[in-house]
């Protein structure tokens, strides 16, 4: 990579959350009161730093944010979202815990393989063919959780012995969860700020038929964008099942969105074109945050799918503000 | 009649494909007896009455170029309204969730308009409220019902294969084919999805037709939701996707397209009955509930491949690489 291409992979990483424009940098500020009063809130609280609130958090959040960070390569090349991923992060764990007796490194290849296929090939029909991303995704998870369905005969999936042991450990001192979806941020960032592809897919989700007269083949990079997801959900999906020794379908119901939540919380635009794997962290990371307020301060679950809820309508309105200039 | 119509008109394309299903079924029946009578029809028609008033405020959405995600949030919010709020007159929790749902909609709708938003943020934003109000309302459980009477009524049979629920569905469906195909707002609506800026110019209130629309979804979201509820004699705060995956199925194959402007009511009761038809008779003839899915998702998949923008092109191209390699 050359000297030029690289700085000006770390000016595009840098200026994720600066924006030039003068209402940009309002709503910038805007956002990054919401998230200090959100910290000093969370510090204000008792209990929060304790290990059991904390730990909880991380591994769910963990979960949720691969999930997150497939769906917004989706979002970014404007395609809005997959109702699909939840399905796949089920029946990759199923996979991974079909394919355990093979021994640890099969299995992960396998699942991740598996959810690489199957979230790949709707990038092929709606990049090649362009059909509806939306429509789509309603077919794959009926024919996905349809057909895992009857393969399965309705079972979970529990695997022989445990060989998926090493997954449930930690990393120096880090959960494996934590530690995976940390690393997941970290990869990703660096093929969306410092690959072509990464520049590329920022340019068809802005504007395709642009990406198109400039020279790139449009479809070829959603398709890329789909591959991409469904390595990230099988990332999830290997986890969870290996957290719960066993593979469900039930696994991952409700996951895409709260995916989506993460998303656009953290600031990527749901038109497609603008965001990053960073933004989406942080997205994830200030819905876990809430949930942990609202329950120490003794709110019941049912208040914080509300709030999540009322949050996101909120964040889609300030964030397409922004944009209307 | 021009039997090539039923594959080129977008609105008769499901009744093609519902004599084709029904032909089929009753081959796979074999004689048995099992499919044809009058007892399938009319679970037929208890599924159309909960999936077709959704279809057909989703297709409504869909004709005006939008998209309405928040009818699964709706129709178990307003079933826990109409529960919570019916037990002594029935009519009266009806009437106040389908309220709900004409306020909930238009201000949807009026968030769209005002700020410029896209309806599919806005509506993922308000499913995931109205999904969360729901377990509010419901404080995360499940309510009954205590009227078992009016649970019994809303499914009583009538002339064999309908109900007060299918009926009230059927009503609502004609009221809407009405209204598009005879009047002027119908037509307005039809303008503002094929060409919103064009509609505009030439004197259509956009700006009024987007929230009315969004209300009618959310109004019949919550109507089929609350009878769907009272039948059940049960409401829960559970239920995102159930509906809407099947329900936006039934709008596609009913010939409404997601570039907007094209489909009619008369469509997707075609397409509803088209997907209500798989499922009661597939249950009939006795197959596993999973293969509903598969059918489903690849009858949703194969008319998302066949409305796909660049289809045409790809296969020319694929032709053409063909004939020149022999």
């Amino acid at each position: 990579m050359s000297e030029q291409a690289l700085s000006a992979g770390w000016r595009h990483a840098w200026r994720l959350s600066l924006p030039y424009s003068r209402r940009g940098r309002i709503l910038f500020a805007i956002r990054a009161a919401a998230v200090l009063i959100l910290i000093a809130a969370a510090v204000s609280t008792p209990g929060f730093f304790t290990a059991v609130s904390l730990f909880s958090l991380l591994n769910t959040t963990s979960f949720i944010g691969c999930v997150a960070i497939g769906m917004t390569f989706i979002t970014l090349s404007g395609n809005i979202m997959s109702f699909a991923l939840g399905a796949t992060l089920s029946t990759s764990g199923m996979v991974f815990m079909a394919a355990l007796p093979l021994g640890l490194t099969a299995a992960l290849l396998t699942a991740m393989a598996f959810g690489a296929a199957i979230t790949g090939f709707q990038g092929a029909v709606i990049g090649y063919f362009r059909a509806n991303p939306i429509i789509v995704s309603m077919a794959a998870l009926a024919l996905i959780t349809g057909g895992a369905t009857l393969i399965t005969q309705g079972q979970g999936i529990y695997p022989q012995g445990d060989a998926a042991a090493a997954l449930r450990g930690h990393i120096f001192g880090v959960p494996m969860p934590l530690a995976a979806f940390i690393a997941t941020v970290v990869v990703v960032q660096v093929v969306l700020s410092f690959t072509r592809f990464g520049r590329q897919l920022y340019m068809v989700g802005s504007n395709w038929r642009a990406a198109l007269a400039s020279g790139l083949e449009p479809a070829r990079i959603v398709l890329g964008a789909y591959v991409g997801a469904g390595l990230c959900t099988a990332v999830a999906g290997i986890l969870m099942a290996a957290r719960y020794s066993s593979g469900d379908l039930e696994l991952g119901l409700g996951y895409d969105y709260s995916a989506i939540s993460a998303v656009l919380v953290g600031g990527t635009s749901i038109v497609g074109g603008e965001g990053s794997a960073v933004r989406t962290l942080v997205g994830a990371f200030i819905i876990a945050i809430c949930q942990v307020l609202l329950l120490l301060h003794g709110f019941s679950t049912q208040i914080q799918y509300l709030c999540i809820g009322v949050i996101v309508l909120f964040v889609i309105m300030v964030q397409t503000l922004a944009e209307g200039e | 009649m021009d039997v090539r119509s039923l594959f080129t008109n977008r609105s008769a394309r499901p009744y093609g494909l519902l004599l084709l299903i029904a032909v089929l079924l009753w081959v796979l029946d074999g004689g048995r007896g099992l499919f044809l009578t009058p007892a399938t029809l009319f679970s037929v028609l208890q599924q159309f009455a909960t999936i077709g008033p959704i279809a057909l405020g989703l297709g409504l959405s869909m004709i005006i170029r939008e998209f309405d995600l928040s009818v699964g949030g709706m129709l178990s919010l307003s079933g826990c309204i109409a529960v919570l709020t019916g037990a002594q007159y029935p009519a009266l929790g009806v009437a106040l969730a389908v309220l709900f749902g004409v306020i909930w909609g238009s201000f949807q709708g009026a968030i769209m308009v005002w700020l410029r938003l896209g309806s599919i943020g806005v509506t993922l934003g308000g499913l995931l409220t109205l999904g969360g109000l729901a377990y509010v309302v419901t404080g995360n459980l499940s309510i009954t019902y205590p009227r078992m009477d009016v649970a019994l009524a809303v499914n009583q049979p009538i002339l064999y294969v309908f109900s007060l629920r299918s009926l009230i569905a059927l009503g609502a469906f004609l009221i809407a084919a009405f209204f598009m195909a005879r009047t002027r707002g119908g037509r307005d609506v039809y303008a503002t999805g094929s060409d919103r800026r064009a509609a505009l110019v030439s004197g259509v209130r956009t700006d009024a037709i987007i929230p009315a629309v969004f209300a009618c979804s959310g109004a019949l979201a919550a109507l089929s939701g609350s009878l769907l509820s009272y039948s059940l004699a049960a409401a829960s705060g559970v239920a995102l996707t159930d509906a809407l995956v099947p329900a936006t199925a039934a709008a596609i194959i009913g010939g409404v397209s997601l570039t907007g402007g094209k489909g009619t009511p008369l469509g997707v009761v075609g397409g509803v009955l088209v997907l209500c038809l798989l499922s009661a008779g597939l249950n009939a003839v006795g197959t596993p509930p999973a293969v509903q899915d598969v059918v489903t998702g690849g009858v949703l998949f194969i008319v998302a491949v066949v409305d796909a923008v660049d289809l045409g092109p790809r296969l020319f191209a694929i032709r053409r690489a063909l004939t020149k390699s022999f």
